[in-house]
Protein backbone atom coordinates (compact mmCIF):
# COMPACT_ATOMS: atom_id res chain seq x y z
CA UNK A 1 0.00 0.00 0.00
CA UNK A 2 1.37 3.20 -0.81
CA UNK A 3 1.60 6.16 1.30
CA UNK A 4 -0.41 9.13 0.45
CA UNK A 5 2.65 11.00 -0.11
CA UNK A 6 4.04 8.47 -2.88
CA UNK A 7 1.04 8.97 -4.60
CA UNK A 8 1.04 12.72 -5.36
CA UNK A 9 4.49 12.26 -5.95
CA UNK A 10 3.47 9.99 -8.94
CA UNK A 11 0.50 12.77 -9.67
CA UNK A 12 2.98 15.08 -9.61
CA UNK A 13 5.48 13.72 -12.08
CA UNK A 14 3.38 13.57 -14.66
CA UNK A 15 2.55 17.21 -14.42
CA UNK A 16 4.89 19.97 -14.78
CA UNK A 17 4.57 23.67 -15.93
CA UNK A 18 1.15 25.54 -15.87
CA UNK A 19 -0.81 25.20 -18.61
CA UNK A 20 -4.03 27.16 -17.52
CA UNK A 21 -3.63 30.01 -15.02
CA UNK A 22 -7.30 31.55 -13.82
CA UNK A 23 -7.32 34.28 -11.35
CA UNK A 24 -10.41 35.93 -9.98
CA UNK A 25 -12.08 34.64 -12.96
CA UNK A 26 -15.89 35.71 -13.05
CA UNK A 27 -18.05 36.05 -15.80
CA UNK A 28 -21.49 38.35 -15.13
CA UNK A 29 -23.86 37.60 -17.82
CA UNK A 30 -25.97 41.52 -19.22
CA UNK A 31 -28.82 39.52 -17.43
CA UNK A 32 -27.37 40.02 -14.32
CA UNK A 33 -26.94 36.61 -13.71
CA UNK A 34 -23.69 35.48 -12.09
CA UNK A 35 -22.32 32.16 -14.39
CA UNK A 36 -18.95 32.06 -12.74
CA UNK A 37 -17.77 33.82 -9.51
CA UNK A 38 -14.26 34.24 -8.65
CA UNK A 39 -12.77 31.12 -9.84
CA UNK A 40 -9.17 30.43 -8.86
CA UNK A 41 -7.26 26.84 -11.05
CA UNK A 42 -3.89 26.65 -11.60
CA UNK A 43 -3.93 23.62 -14.20
CA UNK A 44 -0.48 21.96 -15.03
CA UNK A 45 0.88 20.62 -18.01
CA UNK A 46 0.23 16.80 -18.66
CA UNK A 47 -3.02 16.65 -16.43
CA UNK A 48 -6.60 15.43 -16.52
CA UNK A 49 -8.64 17.54 -15.46
CA UNK A 50 -12.20 17.66 -14.70
CA UNK A 51 -14.81 19.76 -13.96
CA UNK A 52 -18.11 17.90 -12.23
CA UNK A 53 -21.12 19.87 -11.55
CA UNK A 54 -24.97 20.06 -12.10
CA UNK A 55 -26.24 21.68 -14.95
CA UNK A 56 -25.78 25.54 -14.80
CA UNK A 57 -22.93 25.79 -12.69
CA UNK A 58 -20.94 27.55 -14.93
CA UNK A 59 -18.43 24.24 -16.50
CA UNK A 60 -19.11 25.65 -19.80
CA UNK A 61 -18.74 29.01 -19.37
CA UNK A 62 -15.44 28.43 -17.72
CA UNK A 63 -14.78 26.30 -21.07
CA UNK A 64 -16.03 28.71 -23.87
CA UNK A 65 -13.63 31.80 -21.87
CA UNK A 66 -10.58 29.31 -21.96
CA UNK A 67 -11.22 28.73 -26.03
CA UNK A 68 -12.51 32.34 -26.05
CA UNK A 69 -15.67 32.11 -27.33
CA UNK A 70 -17.14 34.22 -24.43
CA UNK A 71 -15.10 37.04 -22.74
CA UNK A 72 -14.78 37.23 -18.98
CA UNK A 73 -16.15 39.47 -16.93
CA UNK A 74 -13.25 39.80 -14.28
CA UNK A 75 -10.25 38.15 -13.43
CA UNK A 76 -7.26 37.05 -15.50
CA UNK A 77 -6.96 33.92 -18.08
CA UNK A 78 -3.70 32.81 -18.91
CA UNK A 79 -3.44 29.72 -21.37
CA UNK A 80 -0.07 28.12 -22.41
CA UNK A 81 1.33 31.06 -21.32
CA UNK A 82 0.11 33.71 -23.21
CA UNK A 83 -3.64 35.47 -22.18
CA UNK A 84 -6.49 34.29 -24.48
CA UNK A 85 -7.11 37.16 -26.91
CA UNK A 86 -3.08 36.66 -27.82
CA UNK A 87 -3.58 33.02 -27.65
CA UNK A 88 -6.05 32.98 -30.38
CA UNK A 89 -3.16 33.59 -33.01
CA UNK A 90 -1.98 30.19 -32.40
CA UNK A 91 -5.16 28.19 -32.01
CA UNK A 92 -3.79 24.48 -33.18
CA UNK A 93 -2.12 24.27 -29.78
CA UNK A 94 -5.74 23.90 -28.24
CA UNK A 95 -8.20 21.19 -29.35
CA UNK A 96 -12.13 20.69 -28.66
CA UNK A 97 -14.50 18.31 -28.60
CA UNK A 98 -18.40 19.15 -27.78
CA UNK A 99 -21.12 16.62 -26.81
CA UNK A 100 -22.30 16.43 -30.70
CA UNK A 101 -19.42 15.04 -32.68
CA UNK A 102 -20.53 17.93 -35.66
CA UNK A 103 -19.17 16.60 -38.16
CA UNK A 104 -19.85 17.62 -41.85
CA UNK A 105 -21.99 15.29 -43.18
CA UNK A 106 -21.36 15.90 -47.12
CA UNK A 107 -17.85 15.42 -46.14
CA UNK A 108 -15.66 11.52 -45.53
CA UNK A 109 -14.33 10.91 -42.15
CA UNK A 110 -11.23 11.50 -43.61
CA UNK A 111 -12.25 15.16 -45.09
CA UNK A 112 -13.45 15.54 -41.50
CA UNK A 113 -10.91 15.05 -39.89
CA UNK A 114 -8.57 17.62 -42.11
CA UNK A 115 -10.73 20.14 -41.42
CA UNK A 116 -8.74 22.44 -38.40
CA UNK A 117 -5.56 21.69 -40.96
CA UNK A 118 -7.46 23.37 -43.78
CA UNK A 119 -6.52 26.83 -41.92
CA UNK A 120 -3.04 26.44 -41.76
CA UNK A 121 -0.16 26.20 -44.39
CA UNK A 122 0.34 22.91 -44.96
CA UNK A 123 0.75 20.66 -48.07
CA UNK A 124 -2.24 18.53 -48.95
CA UNK A 125 -0.37 15.02 -48.56
CA UNK A 126 1.02 16.48 -44.83
CA UNK A 127 -2.56 17.05 -44.00
CA UNK A 128 -3.91 14.07 -45.50
CA UNK A 129 -1.14 11.90 -43.81
CA UNK A 130 -1.95 13.80 -40.27
CA UNK A 131 -5.63 13.04 -40.82
CA UNK A 132 -4.69 8.96 -41.31
CA UNK A 133 -2.22 9.19 -37.74
CA UNK A 134 -5.48 10.71 -36.28
CA UNK A 135 -7.73 8.08 -37.59
CA UNK A 136 -5.35 5.11 -36.66
CA UNK A 137 -5.07 6.99 -33.60
CA UNK A 138 -8.73 6.37 -32.12
CA UNK A 139 -9.15 3.43 -34.14
CA UNK A 140 -10.91 4.34 -37.56
CA UNK A 141 -8.33 3.63 -40.30
CA UNK A 142 -10.75 1.55 -41.95
CA UNK A 143 -13.43 3.75 -42.10
CA UNK A 144 -11.50 6.70 -43.82
CA UNK A 145 -13.83 6.77 -46.79
CA UNK A 146 -17.12 6.78 -44.87
CA UNK A 147 -19.05 9.03 -44.53
CA UNK A 148 -20.69 10.52 -41.07
CA UNK A 149 -24.47 8.60 -41.07
CA UNK A 150 -22.86 5.11 -41.62
CA UNK A 151 -21.16 5.37 -38.21
CA UNK A 152 -22.88 4.93 -34.78
CA UNK A 153 -22.54 7.50 -32.33
CA UNK A 154 -19.49 6.21 -30.69
CA UNK A 155 -18.18 6.33 -33.65
CA UNK A 156 -18.51 9.56 -34.70
CA UNK A 157 -17.07 10.35 -31.08
CA UNK A 158 -14.05 9.21 -32.01
CA UNK A 159 -13.78 10.65 -35.86
CA UNK A 160 -14.86 14.18 -33.80
CA UNK A 161 -11.70 13.16 -31.16
CA UNK A 162 -9.69 12.34 -34.11
CA UNK A 163 -9.99 16.02 -35.81
CA UNK A 164 -9.48 17.44 -32.22
CA UNK A 165 -5.95 15.59 -31.93
CA UNK A 166 -5.66 16.00 -35.92
CA UNK A 167 -3.24 19.51 -35.13
CA UNK A 168 -1.62 17.86 -32.30
CA UNK A 169 -2.92 20.18 -29.66
CA UNK A 170 -1.19 20.86 -26.21
CA UNK A 171 -4.16 21.48 -24.36
CA UNK A 172 -7.50 19.76 -25.31
CA UNK A 173 -11.52 20.85 -23.96
CA UNK A 174 -13.62 18.58 -23.90
CA UNK A 175 -17.27 19.42 -23.24
CA UNK A 176 -19.83 16.21 -22.29
CA UNK A 177 -18.03 14.37 -25.11
CA UNK A 178 -19.61 11.14 -23.98
CA UNK A 179 -23.01 12.48 -22.39
CA UNK A 180 -24.81 11.30 -25.17
CA UNK A 181 -23.24 8.13 -25.61
CA UNK A 182 -24.57 4.85 -23.82
CA UNK A 183 -22.97 3.21 -21.15
CA UNK A 184 -20.76 0.48 -22.66
CA UNK A 185 -19.58 2.95 -25.26
CA UNK A 186 -19.10 5.16 -23.08
CA UNK A 187 -16.37 2.98 -21.32
CA UNK A 188 -14.65 1.58 -23.72
CA UNK A 189 -14.14 5.14 -25.20
CA UNK A 190 -13.08 6.74 -21.59
CA UNK A 191 -10.42 3.89 -21.55
CA UNK A 192 -9.79 4.93 -25.59
CA UNK A 193 -9.12 8.45 -24.41
CA UNK A 194 -7.11 7.42 -21.31
CA UNK A 195 -4.75 5.53 -23.60
CA UNK A 196 -4.53 8.19 -25.58
CA UNK A 197 -3.76 11.04 -23.17
CA UNK A 198 -0.89 8.83 -21.84
CA UNK A 199 0.70 8.58 -25.46
CA UNK A 200 0.07 12.11 -26.67
CA UNK A 201 1.78 14.50 -24.32
CA UNK A 202 -1.21 16.92 -23.63
CA UNK A 203 -3.20 18.25 -20.49
CA UNK A 204 -6.73 17.85 -20.72
CA UNK A 205 -9.97 19.65 -19.78
CA UNK A 206 -12.90 17.66 -19.38
CA UNK A 207 -16.37 18.75 -18.35
CA UNK A 208 -18.78 15.93 -17.02
CA UNK A 209 -22.08 15.10 -14.66
CA UNK A 210 -20.95 11.93 -14.39
CA UNK A 211 -19.03 11.40 -11.04
CA UNK A 212 -17.86 7.69 -11.75
CA UNK A 213 -16.68 9.40 -14.89
CA UNK A 214 -14.63 12.16 -13.63
CA UNK A 215 -13.06 9.77 -10.95
CA UNK A 216 -12.41 7.23 -13.45
CA UNK A 217 -10.58 9.74 -16.15
CA UNK A 218 -8.88 12.76 -14.10
CA UNK A 219 -5.71 13.00 -12.04
CA UNK A 220 -7.91 15.99 -10.39
CA UNK A 221 -11.56 16.61 -9.94
CA UNK A 222 -12.95 19.98 -9.59
CA UNK A 223 -15.80 19.80 -7.98
CA UNK A 224 -18.79 22.82 -8.98
CA UNK A 225 -21.57 24.30 -7.41
CA UNK A 226 -23.96 26.41 -8.92
CA UNK A 227 -25.93 29.82 -8.23
CA UNK A 228 -23.51 31.55 -8.25
CA UNK A 229 -21.15 28.85 -10.20
CA UNK A 230 -17.63 27.92 -8.07
CA UNK A 231 -15.46 25.79 -7.47
CA UNK A 232 -16.44 24.29 -4.84
CA UNK A 233 -13.22 22.08 -3.90
CA UNK A 234 -10.57 20.08 -5.77
CA UNK A 235 -10.02 16.42 -5.23
CA UNK A 236 -6.75 14.89 -5.95
CA UNK A 237 -7.66 11.36 -7.66
CA UNK A 238 -4.58 9.48 -6.71
CA UNK A 239 -5.70 6.27 -8.38
CA UNK A 240 -2.23 4.54 -10.96
CA UNK A 241 -2.00 4.87 -14.44
CA UNK A 242 -2.46 3.09 -16.49
CA UNK A 243 -6.00 2.38 -15.20
CA UNK A 244 -8.32 -0.59 -16.35
CA UNK A 245 -11.63 -1.21 -15.90
CA UNK A 246 -10.90 -3.26 -12.61
CA UNK A 247 -9.94 -0.13 -10.98
CA UNK A 248 -13.81 0.84 -11.13
CA UNK A 249 -14.20 -1.78 -8.67
CA UNK A 250 -11.41 -1.15 -5.50
CA UNK A 251 -12.42 0.71 -2.69
CA UNK A 252 -10.25 3.50 -3.21
CA UNK A 253 -12.56 4.16 -6.30
CA UNK A 254 -15.44 3.94 -4.43
CA UNK A 255 -13.74 6.40 -1.50
CA UNK A 256 -13.06 9.03 -4.21
CA UNK A 257 -16.31 8.86 -6.11
CA UNK A 258 -18.15 9.42 -2.52
CA UNK A 259 -15.81 12.17 -1.79
CA UNK A 260 -16.84 13.90 -4.47
CA UNK A 261 -20.12 13.26 -4.20
CA UNK A 262 -20.06 14.73 -0.85
CA UNK A 263 -18.53 17.85 -2.22
CA UNK A 264 -21.19 18.36 -4.96
CA UNK A 265 -24.33 18.36 -2.31
CA UNK A 266 -22.66 21.87 -0.37
CA UNK B 1 -31.01 -32.43 -45.51
CA UNK B 2 -30.37 -28.67 -44.16
CA UNK B 3 -28.70 -27.70 -46.98
CA UNK B 4 -31.23 -28.40 -49.75
CA UNK B 5 -33.75 -26.92 -46.92
CA UNK B 6 -31.79 -23.39 -46.91
CA UNK B 7 -31.36 -24.10 -50.63
CA UNK B 8 -35.16 -23.99 -51.26
CA UNK B 9 -35.28 -21.06 -48.82
CA UNK B 10 -33.46 -18.70 -50.69
CA UNK B 11 -35.03 -19.84 -54.14
CA UNK B 12 -37.85 -18.89 -52.07
CA UNK B 13 -36.73 -15.70 -50.91
CA UNK B 14 -35.31 -14.67 -54.40
CA UNK B 15 -38.80 -15.55 -56.04
CA UNK B 16 -40.29 -12.97 -53.29
CA UNK B 17 -37.60 -10.58 -53.99
CA UNK B 18 -38.14 -10.71 -57.83
CA UNK B 19 -42.26 -10.27 -57.09
CA UNK B 20 -41.44 -7.40 -54.31
CA UNK B 21 -39.57 -5.66 -57.01
CA UNK B 22 -42.33 -6.51 -59.90
CA UNK B 23 -45.19 -5.56 -57.51
CA UNK B 24 -43.38 -2.15 -56.38
CA UNK B 25 -43.56 -1.68 -60.13
CA UNK B 26 -46.99 -2.24 -60.65
CA UNK B 27 -47.98 -0.41 -57.49
CA UNK B 28 -46.15 3.02 -58.40
CA UNK B 29 -47.11 3.01 -62.12
CA UNK B 30 -50.61 1.61 -62.90
CA UNK B 31 -53.05 3.34 -60.81
CA UNK B 32 -52.16 6.87 -62.18
CA UNK B 33 -51.71 5.42 -65.61
CA UNK B 34 -55.14 3.83 -65.39
CA UNK B 35 -56.87 7.04 -63.75
CA UNK B 36 -54.79 8.56 -67.16
CA UNK B 37 -56.63 5.86 -69.37
CA UNK B 38 -60.12 6.18 -68.07
CA UNK B 39 -60.22 10.31 -68.30
CA UNK B 40 -58.74 10.10 -72.32
CA UNK B 41 -61.41 7.57 -72.37
CA UNK B 42 -64.27 9.66 -70.73
CA UNK B 43 -63.17 12.54 -72.44
CA UNK B 44 -62.98 11.21 -75.99
CA UNK B 45 -66.31 9.49 -75.79
CA UNK B 46 -68.29 12.26 -73.17
CA UNK B 47 -67.45 14.86 -76.03
CA UNK B 48 -68.92 12.37 -78.67
CA UNK B 49 -72.00 11.41 -76.92
CA UNK B 50 -72.51 14.69 -75.50
CA UNK B 51 -72.02 16.09 -78.64
CA UNK B 52 -69.57 19.36 -77.84
CA UNK B 53 -68.07 20.80 -80.92
CA UNK B 54 -64.27 21.42 -80.78
CA UNK B 55 -64.35 24.98 -80.57
CA UNK B 56 -65.14 24.15 -77.58
CA UNK B 57 -63.57 21.08 -76.13
CA UNK B 58 -61.71 19.34 -78.52
CA UNK B 59 -61.19 15.19 -78.55
CA UNK B 60 -57.68 14.34 -77.34
CA UNK B 61 -57.41 12.62 -80.83
CA UNK B 62 -57.99 16.04 -82.30
CA UNK B 63 -55.61 17.37 -79.64
CA UNK B 64 -52.81 14.67 -81.22
CA UNK B 65 -53.37 15.29 -84.88
CA UNK B 66 -53.06 18.99 -84.29
CA UNK B 67 -50.03 18.18 -82.68
CA UNK B 68 -48.70 16.21 -85.34
CA UNK B 69 -50.11 18.14 -88.10
CA UNK B 70 -48.46 21.84 -86.38
CA UNK B 71 -45.34 19.65 -85.43
CA UNK B 72 -42.78 22.15 -86.36
CA UNK B 73 -44.57 25.12 -85.53
CA UNK B 74 -44.84 23.96 -82.36
CA UNK B 75 -41.23 23.34 -81.94
CA UNK B 76 -40.59 26.19 -82.82
CA UNK B 77 -42.62 27.81 -79.68
CA UNK B 78 -41.46 25.52 -77.38
CA UNK B 79 -37.80 25.82 -77.94
CA UNK B 80 -38.05 29.70 -77.82
CA UNK B 81 -39.79 29.42 -74.68
CA UNK B 82 -37.20 26.99 -73.37
CA UNK B 83 -34.34 29.02 -74.32
CA UNK B 84 -36.13 32.07 -72.68
CA UNK B 85 -36.86 30.24 -69.39
CA UNK B 86 -33.63 28.73 -69.23
CA UNK B 87 -31.91 31.90 -69.48
CA UNK B 88 -34.18 33.65 -66.74
CA UNK B 89 -33.90 30.87 -64.31
CA UNK B 90 -30.38 30.79 -64.96
CA UNK B 91 -30.22 34.34 -63.72
CA UNK B 92 -32.52 34.04 -61.10
CA UNK B 93 -30.48 31.57 -59.82
CA UNK B 94 -27.13 32.89 -60.39
CA UNK B 95 -28.53 36.47 -58.64
CA UNK B 96 -30.38 34.76 -56.09
CA UNK B 97 -27.79 32.48 -54.82
CA UNK B 98 -25.23 35.21 -54.70
CA UNK B 99 -27.60 38.28 -53.27
CA UNK B 100 -28.50 35.60 -50.43
CA UNK B 101 -24.60 35.04 -49.89
CA UNK B 102 -23.83 38.98 -49.81
CA UNK B 103 -27.16 39.39 -47.27
CA UNK B 104 -26.08 36.18 -45.07
CA UNK B 105 -22.56 37.80 -44.91
CA UNK B 106 -23.67 40.93 -43.08
CA UNK B 107 -26.64 41.72 -41.21
CA UNK B 108 -27.20 45.02 -41.90
CA UNK B 109 -27.38 44.42 -45.56
CA UNK B 110 -29.46 41.64 -44.48
CA UNK B 111 -31.58 43.95 -42.89
CA UNK B 112 -31.84 46.70 -45.10
CA UNK B 113 -31.93 44.86 -48.31
CA UNK B 114 -34.29 42.07 -47.97
CA UNK B 115 -37.38 44.02 -47.41
CA UNK B 116 -36.99 45.27 -50.90
CA UNK B 117 -36.63 41.41 -51.87
CA UNK B 118 -39.84 40.89 -50.74
CA UNK B 119 -41.61 43.92 -51.99
CA UNK B 120 -40.37 42.85 -55.40
CA UNK B 121 -42.24 39.63 -54.51
CA UNK B 122 -45.83 40.78 -53.59
CA UNK B 123 -45.98 43.02 -56.97
CA UNK B 124 -47.92 40.88 -59.46
CA UNK B 125 -45.89 40.36 -61.87
CA UNK B 126 -48.87 41.04 -64.54
CA UNK B 127 -49.34 44.56 -63.77
CA UNK B 128 -45.39 45.44 -63.29
CA UNK B 129 -44.88 43.09 -67.11
CA UNK B 130 -45.70 46.24 -69.19
CA UNK B 131 -43.38 48.57 -67.60
CA UNK B 132 -40.68 45.72 -68.31
CA UNK B 133 -41.80 45.72 -71.97
CA UNK B 134 -41.94 49.46 -71.79
CA UNK B 135 -38.01 49.51 -70.57
CA UNK B 136 -36.65 46.66 -72.73
CA UNK B 137 -38.60 46.38 -75.86
CA UNK B 138 -41.03 43.46 -76.76
CA UNK B 139 -39.24 40.58 -77.52
CA UNK B 140 -36.38 38.20 -75.91
CA UNK B 141 -35.23 40.41 -73.48
CA UNK B 142 -38.11 41.73 -71.61
CA UNK B 143 -39.26 38.44 -71.47
CA UNK B 144 -36.33 36.79 -69.87
CA UNK B 145 -36.15 39.66 -67.20
CA UNK B 146 -40.04 38.44 -66.53
CA UNK B 147 -39.15 34.95 -66.18
CA UNK B 148 -36.27 36.02 -64.01
CA UNK B 149 -37.94 38.11 -61.70
CA UNK B 150 -40.62 35.54 -61.24
CA UNK B 151 -37.86 32.93 -59.93
CA UNK B 152 -35.72 35.21 -57.97
CA UNK B 153 -37.29 35.44 -55.09
CA UNK B 154 -37.80 31.98 -54.35
CA UNK B 155 -34.24 31.21 -54.92
CA UNK B 156 -33.24 34.32 -52.33
CA UNK B 157 -35.27 33.77 -49.46
CA UNK B 158 -34.38 30.03 -49.73
CA UNK B 159 -31.01 30.25 -49.88
CA UNK B 160 -30.79 32.88 -47.39
CA UNK B 161 -32.93 30.68 -44.78
CA UNK B 162 -30.32 27.92 -45.81
CA UNK B 163 -27.38 30.28 -45.38
CA UNK B 164 -28.72 31.09 -41.69
CA UNK B 165 -29.68 28.06 -40.81
CA UNK B 166 -25.93 26.46 -39.87
CA UNK B 167 -25.64 24.42 -37.00
CA UNK B 168 -24.40 26.71 -34.22
CA UNK B 169 -21.70 24.04 -32.93
CA UNK B 170 -20.27 23.55 -36.18
CA UNK B 171 -20.08 28.22 -36.72
CA UNK B 172 -18.50 28.09 -33.05
CA UNK B 173 -16.21 25.06 -34.04
CA UNK B 174 -15.15 27.00 -37.05
CA UNK B 175 -14.00 30.20 -35.08
CA UNK B 176 -12.31 28.39 -33.08
CA UNK B 177 -10.29 27.36 -35.82
CA UNK B 178 -9.70 30.97 -36.67
CA UNK B 179 -11.19 30.36 -40.16
CA UNK B 180 -12.47 33.86 -41.67
CA UNK B 181 -15.56 34.77 -42.59
CA UNK B 182 -15.41 33.68 -46.33
CA UNK B 183 -13.93 30.63 -44.97
CA UNK B 184 -16.76 29.53 -43.14
CA UNK B 185 -19.03 30.42 -45.46
CA UNK B 186 -17.34 28.03 -48.42
CA UNK B 187 -16.53 25.41 -46.11
CA UNK B 188 -19.61 25.21 -43.70
CA UNK B 189 -22.63 27.43 -44.45
CA UNK B 190 -22.93 27.59 -48.34
CA UNK B 191 -22.84 23.51 -48.14
CA UNK B 192 -24.88 23.42 -45.49
CA UNK B 193 -27.49 25.53 -47.84
CA UNK B 194 -27.38 23.20 -50.73
CA UNK B 195 -30.67 21.30 -49.41
CA UNK B 196 -32.20 25.12 -49.13
CA UNK B 197 -31.10 26.33 -52.51
CA UNK B 198 -32.24 22.92 -54.42
CA UNK B 199 -35.66 23.40 -52.82
CA UNK B 200 -35.55 27.05 -54.43
CA UNK B 201 -34.36 25.16 -57.43
CA UNK B 202 -37.15 22.84 -57.83
CA UNK B 203 -39.86 26.13 -57.26
CA UNK B 204 -37.98 28.61 -59.24
CA UNK B 205 -37.43 26.32 -62.20
CA UNK B 206 -41.32 26.05 -63.11
CA UNK B 207 -41.58 28.99 -61.95
CA UNK B 208 -39.46 30.73 -64.86
CA UNK B 209 -41.58 28.83 -67.69
CA UNK B 210 -44.39 30.08 -66.42
CA UNK B 211 -42.69 33.69 -66.22
CA UNK B 212 -41.61 32.96 -69.76
CA UNK B 213 -45.31 32.58 -71.31
CA UNK B 214 -46.86 35.35 -69.25
CA UNK B 215 -43.50 37.09 -70.98
CA UNK B 216 -44.89 35.83 -74.19
CA UNK B 217 -48.57 37.37 -73.71
CA UNK B 218 -47.56 40.65 -72.65
CA UNK B 219 -44.45 41.36 -75.26
CA UNK B 220 -45.50 39.10 -78.08
CA UNK B 221 -42.74 37.36 -80.08
CA UNK B 222 -39.45 36.94 -78.66
CA UNK B 223 -36.68 36.55 -80.69
CA UNK B 224 -38.20 36.28 -84.16
CA UNK B 225 -40.43 33.25 -83.80
CA UNK B 226 -43.02 33.69 -81.00
CA UNK B 227 -42.45 31.19 -78.09
CA UNK B 228 -45.64 29.24 -76.95
CA UNK B 229 -47.17 31.93 -74.92
CA UNK B 230 -47.42 33.88 -78.33
CA UNK B 231 -48.81 30.62 -79.96
CA UNK B 232 -51.48 30.32 -77.36
CA UNK B 233 -52.46 34.04 -78.11
CA UNK B 234 -52.69 33.38 -81.62
CA UNK B 235 -54.59 30.42 -81.59
CA UNK B 236 -57.36 31.65 -79.46
CA UNK B 237 -57.50 34.56 -81.83
CA UNK B 238 -57.85 31.98 -84.72
CA UNK B 239 -59.91 29.94 -82.99
CA UNK B 240 -57.72 26.91 -83.44
CA UNK B 241 -58.92 25.33 -80.17
CA UNK B 242 -57.22 21.70 -80.46
CA UNK B 243 -53.72 23.69 -81.70
CA UNK B 244 -54.28 26.06 -78.18
CA UNK B 245 -54.62 22.40 -76.30
CA UNK B 246 -51.42 21.16 -77.64
CA UNK B 247 -49.58 24.19 -76.83
CA UNK B 248 -50.96 24.43 -73.47
CA UNK B 249 -50.02 20.50 -73.05
CA UNK B 250 -47.01 21.36 -74.56
CA UNK B 251 -46.18 24.51 -71.85
CA UNK B 252 -46.75 22.18 -68.49
CA UNK B 253 -44.67 18.99 -70.86
CA UNK B 254 -41.82 21.82 -70.29
CA UNK B 255 -42.36 22.36 -66.38
CA UNK B 256 -42.40 18.78 -65.98
CA UNK B 257 -38.74 18.12 -67.90
CA UNK B 258 -37.56 21.01 -66.50
CA UNK B 259 -38.46 19.71 -62.67
CA UNK B 260 -37.37 16.04 -63.38
CA UNK B 261 -33.81 17.43 -64.64
CA UNK B 262 -33.72 19.66 -61.45
CA UNK B 263 -34.94 16.54 -59.33
CA UNK B 264 -31.95 14.31 -61.05
CA UNK B 265 -29.27 17.16 -60.10
CA UNK B 266 -30.47 17.26 -56.43
CA UNK B 267 -30.04 13.48 -56.36
CA UNK B 268 -26.40 13.75 -57.91
CA UNK B 269 -25.75 16.51 -54.87
CA UNK B 270 -27.55 15.32 -51.61
CA UNK B 271 -28.14 11.97 -52.58
CA UNK B 272 -25.13 10.48 -50.49
CA UNK B 273 -25.69 12.36 -47.58
CA UNK B 274 -28.94 14.50 -47.50
CA UNK B 275 -32.02 12.97 -45.64
CA UNK B 276 -34.28 14.40 -48.01
CA UNK B 277 -32.57 12.44 -51.15
CA UNK B 278 -31.75 9.25 -49.02
CA UNK B 279 -33.23 5.67 -50.62
CA UNK B 280 -35.77 5.09 -47.99
CA UNK B 281 -36.20 1.68 -47.14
Amino acid sequence: MMTTTELEEMVERKTGQHVVKMKGVSKIFPNGNVAVDNVDIDIADGEFISFVGPSGCGKSTIFKMISGLVENTTGEIEILGSQVQTAQQKRTDVGFVFQDATLLPWRSVLENVMLPLEFQRMSKVEKREEAERALKLVGLKDYAKSLPRQLSGGMKMRVSIARALVAKPKLLLMDEPFGALDEITRQSLQSELLRIWESQKMTVLFITHNVFEAVYLSTKVAVMTPSPGKIASTVNVSLPFPRDDEIRTTHQFSDIVARVSRDLKF
Amino acid sequence: MGNVQTEKLEVNNEMANRKKVNWKFLHSWVPPLIAFLIVMLAWQFGTAMLQIPPYILPKPTDVFMATVDNWSRLWDSASTTILESVIGFFFSVVIGVSGAIIMASSKILERSLYPYAILLQTIPIVAIAPIIVIWFGSGMNAIVIIAFTIGFFPMLSNTLIGLNATDRGMLDLLSLYQASKWQIMWKIRIPAALPYIIAGLKISCTLAIIGAIVGEYIAGIGGGDGGLGYAITVASTTMEIPYLFACGIAASILGIVFFLLVSLLSKVLLGSWHESEMKKD
